[in-house]
């Protein structure tokens, strides 16, 4: 310890430039945080159900949400003095969802709750804009891309069983129906009266019925051999196969299985393929396991995930709806995430790790009608004013991601053509066959282990050479996906060509 | 021996001479457009088409600043300029806002008038910028502050203890204290004491202070002696919590506290022990305060309890969230929710959060400028003073305007645990207003570097002085009794 020494006192104003930088940085940091809460925050803020603007808001009016040719799908009604949603196509309840002021909103009520309430607080222009206008709210109407009528048509072929059905315009990525099976009746849910039993009785019982869950965009299932497509489009894109590819090994080990790694890929059906070594087409329309997995193998895993990437894999497709995302593993393995090469063969044919939404496998089909460009999927077609019907915004297509050349993506439609309609096809897709149109299509039959029924996939499109519509149809536990999915695709897309000709 | 003060008063009377301040009427100009356009926004939203609603308030408002100026100039001292004119338009904005405020917020009888929250503001940014130009006008001398700094220290001490024993409870903080028909924070009056004792104690100590150390280790600190004031001014500090539970008094006091302390020595490690200090104080309050750790857990997750005690915190962000950067536009924010306003305490402590809803982040932005602005002015001020004991107080007095805004603004903000203070010239409140008034009046005379120069350092203490005042007094007591 040192005794106390007497100095000179610093000069005042070196003290008191610095005390003035404390001053600013203390003043930055509140400017940051009115950044943070009216900047970044202020969306979320606004929206919050505790916020009293949105009180405020419950009680005015909301827009509507209308299809495609203008039928209303959702609409607000006053009933005994109080704003209460009314839904006249309840089939559309996986995409439309519901609005409830007790219980929440789900689907387009929710992604566009903001437009629908007509509170917009999207961007500061709009906001200065709205400065102007004596009404701080004005209602929009969600012009959805949906046609009620195949909606409908959807759910009648579903007819209550278990399963989802996606049907996109491929040109312009609109969805055209969006089924998921068993539903609700949204007219109920948000009925103050009975919603809240309501909706204990919808989750209560059987839980893998889930009749909220969107199976559509939400439900993943192993795709069985409609994942053939992906591989296909990953070989050809990857130039790791040709249309002429054939692999010489695989005739004789349709009789004595192909064995990887001590695992044995086995097919059941080709009796009548002989000593033939199948080329691409071939090994489509019989849905050669044996010859997928040589495909995948040849195709490499990262390659094979690259391209299912490219599809809309692996990540959450952005979209109208929350999409849940599709997987070609589950990713842990050292081999590109796959465990090893048994595991990357039966993923090369759908098996394995991998797992599916039917909006993502509806892609897979769209991409290949569309010779090869992804189109980013809307449900949305325009925005309305509710008050006067004018023109807010409307909704451009846009290709989302180009995935394969023309030339390869007509080798890839050639091979699902020849799937329904070439003899050896048949058998397989037959029954997709819509009479006098040109079909494209793959079945799937996907084996889920153990004694269940296998699920039951469709995917297909229509006319092949000009396509107007992409499908998938999955049945959960449904059975054979050529018995079961595929007269159910055909169909659908049949009565899509007479209602829009 | 001539006392000083004489000396002062006759020299003034003999100076007065008028002095254009061209600056000042250019400013305070630009802040009338302001205020106008303000005005009529706000009653064009009211009326839902253009208007100008009742512009007398605000034209009365514009005429007492103009009066403020106008006597500035007569009296032609070379204050600063710039001063006015940002209290005039912070004022001003308050003045818009009380009066787009539900007007029963308040309500109080004063003589046979029944007053509402616009008329009150009004009468009290009146008297404010009343005090503020007297002072601003009539002190040419400090000594009645700077030799008598233990009699304000004792007088503080006193005030606060008569808060301690006679204060009224409001809203859980026991910050109000009624002499008969008068009702008052102390504590508002008490900033600007502690800022008078710690100037004067600071000025005379400072070099012992900044040259003297006690060696620990690696750490330098003060004599021990010397340490004794700050831990004083720890204990007020932490009194002030316990016994008023006015947490943002206890944090202003200690706050400007360790910046004149630092300002005066300029060594970290005062700051730095009295921040540690600071850390023991808030973990100790945390532990033994029940008040303490309810403010905690709302700072920490006002969500969690979004319909209880985080209630006010919450709707301060919806609110600005629900501003956006441009805001909704004066008169345009969210209408009063059952019955009450969206915030409570909207008009004093949520004042800021009530502007960042209509102005925005650019509203917001330009009123934390306004305080930025009296900042320069003041620091410059006291980079310009005579001495020491004026420089530490024109810092002193500028920080209690700038560190109080700046802690209520962080307060709203959510970025510290939220302390109930006013924001100065802007939330509704007499005794926050007066005190303001107070400092910034102080601050213009000490501006003005023309005036009496300070006593020459090294005269007699004011202890000496006042011995031999009363010696003096005797001898002619004795004098004339003989």
């Amino acid at each position: 310890m040192s005794g106390p020494r007497v100095g000179s006192a610093p000069p005042l104003p070196r003290g008191l430039l610095r005390l003035a930088i404390v001053v600013i940085a203390a003043y930055s940091a509140l400017a940051l945080g009115l950044g943070y809460w009216q900047g970044i925050r202020a969306q979320a803020l606004t929206e919050d159900p505790g916020n009293p603007i949105v009180a405020a808001v419950r009680d005015a009016p909301r827009g509507r949400i209308l299809d495609a040719r203008g039928t209303v799908l959702a609409q607000s009604v006053t009933r005994g003095g109080v704003q209460v949603r009314s839904y006249p196509q309840p089939l559309a309840a996986p995409v439309v969802g519901y609005w409830s002021p007790t219980l929440g909103a789900a689907g387009l009520e929710r992604t566009y709750d903001a437009q629908l309430s007509g509170f917009v607080g999207i961007t500061p222009v709009d906001r200065l804009l709205r400065k102007f206008r004596p009404d701080p709210t004005a209602a929009q109407d969600v012009v959805t891309s949906l046609d009620v009528r195949l909606q409908a048509d959807a759910a009648r072929l579903l007819g209550g069983r278990r399963g989802a059905i996606v049907a996109i315009e491929p040109s312009t990525g609109r969805v055209l129906a969006m089924v998921s099976s068993p539903s609700y009746d949204p007219n109920k849910l948000v009925d103050p009266a009975t919603g809240a039993a309501y909706l204990a009785s919808l989750s209560a019982g059987d839980a893998s019925a889930s009749p909220l869950l969107n199976r559509a965009t939400q439900g993943r299932y192993t795709p069985g051999s409609v994942f053939k497509i992906v591989t296909a489009i990953a070989g050809l894109g990857s130039g790791k196969i040709t249309p002429a590819t054939t692999f010489p090994d695989q005739p004789a080990e349709e009789k004595t299985g192909f064995v990887v790694q001590g695992y044995t890929v086995v097919d059941g059906h080709h009796d009548f393929t002989g000593h033939t070594a199948l080329d691409l087409t071939e090994a489509t329309a019989v849905s050669c396991n044996i010859y997928y997995a040589h495909a995948g193998l040849a195709i490499g895993a990262a390659d094979l995930r690259a391209w299912a990437r490219q599809l809309g894999f692996e990540a959450s497709i952005p979209f109208d709806l929350p999409v849940a995302p599709s997987q070609v593993t589950a990713g842990t393995g050292p081999l590109n995430g796959f465990v090893d090469e048994v595991e990357l063969a039966n993923a090369a044919y759908g098996q394995g790790t991998t797992f599916v939404t039917p909006l993502q496998m509806a892609l897979v089909a769209a991409t290949v009608a569309d010779g090869g460009l992804l189109m980013r999927p809307t449900l949305v077609d325009a925005l309305r004013a509710s008050a006067d019907g004018s023109l807010i915004e409307q909704r451009q297509p846009q290709v989302w991601r180009t995935v394969l050349p023309a030339s390869e993506a007509t080798a890839v439609r050639q091979a699902m053509q020849a799937a329904v309609e070439s003899p050896w096809g048949k058998p397989f897709a037959g029954s997709a066959k819509i009479p006098g149109v040109p079909t494209a299509g793959k079945t799937g039959t996907a084996q889920l282990g153990g004694s269940g029924e296998p699920h039951a996939w469709f995917i297909g499109f229509a006319p092949a050479n000009a396509p107007r519509i992409a499908v998938a149809v999955l049945l959960e536990q449904g059975g054979h996906g050529g018995q079961v999915a595929a007269p159910i695709g055909g169909q659908l897309m049949g009565d899509w060509l007479k209602l829009a000709p | 021996m001539t006392s000083a003060p004489l000396v002062g008063l006759r020299a003034a009377a003999l100076e007065i001479r008028p002095r254009r301040r061209d600056r000042e009427t250019l400013l305070l100009l630009a802040a009338a457009v302001a205020l106008l356009v303000g005005w009529i926004s706000l009653s064009t939203t009211e009326a839902g088409r253009l208007a100008v609603g009742d512009p007398a308030p605000l034209l009365a408002y514009l005429a007492a600043l103009g009066l403020c100026h106008l006597a500035f100039v007569v009296t032609g001292r070379r204050t600063d300029q710039v001063l006015l004119p940002v209290v005039g338009l912070l004022g001003g904005i308050s003045l818009l806002f009380m009066n787009r405020l539900p007007q029963d917020l308040v309500q109080q009888q004063v003589g046979p008038l029944e007053l509402t929250l616009g008329p009150l503001q009004l009468l009290w940014l009146l008297l404010s910028l009343a005090v503020l130009t007297v002072l601003a006008i009539v002190v040419r001398n400090d000594s009645w502050l700077r030799s008598y700094k233990y009699s304000w220290a004792v007088a503080g001490v006193l005030l606060l203890l008569l808060v301690f024993a006679l204060g009224e409870e409001v809203n859980g903080a026991r910050l109000s204290l009624r002499l008969g028909p008068l009702a008052g924070q102390p504590s508002e009056l008490l900033k600007i004491i502690l800022v008078v004792f710690l100037a004067g104690y600071l000025a005379e100590y400072r070099p012992l202070l900044a040259g003297m150390s006690l060696r620990l280790g690696v750490l330098r600190l003060p004599p021990l002696p010397y340490l004794l004031p700050m831990l004083a001014m720890w204990g007020v500090a932490l009194a002030v919590v316990v016994v008023q539970r006015d947490l943002g008094a206890a944090l202003l006091f200690f706050g400007v506290f360790l910046a004149l302390l630092y300002l005066a020595t300029q060594r970290a490690s005062f700051v730095a022990l009295g921040v540690a200090l600071a850390v023991v104080g808030a973990v100790l309050l945390y532990l033994l305060q029940a008040h303490v750790r309810t403010r905690f857990q709302i700072w920490v997750d006002p969500f969690a309890t979004a319909q209880g005690s985080g209630y006010q915190v919450v709707q301060a962000l919806y609110a600005f969230g629900r501003g956006g950067i441009l805001g909704t536009g004066l008169g345009a924010g969210l209408p009063a929710v059952s019955g009450g306003v969206p915030v409570p305490a909207v008009h004093t402590d949520f004042v800021f959060t009530g502007l960042a809803e209509e102005l925005g982040t650019t509203g917001a932005l330009a009123i934390l400028g306004l305080y930025l602005v009296l900042a320069e002015r003041g620091l410059r001020i006291a980079a310009g003073a005579a001495d020491d004991f004026r420089a530490l107080l024109a810092a002193g007095l500028t920080l209690v305007i700038v560190l109080q805004a700046a802690i209520i603004s962080a307060g709203n903000l959510k970025l510290i645990p939220l302390t109930g203070v006013t924001l100065p010239f802007v939330s509704y409140g007499g005794s926050s207003l007066l005190a303001s008034g107070i400092c910034v009046g102080l601050l213009l005379a000490l501006s003005d570097a023309g005036v009496e120069a300070p006593p020459p350092p090294g005269r007699p203490g004011p202890a000496e002085r006042f011995r031999r005042r009363l010696a003096g007094g005797r001898e002619r007591l004795g004098r004339a009794v003989a």
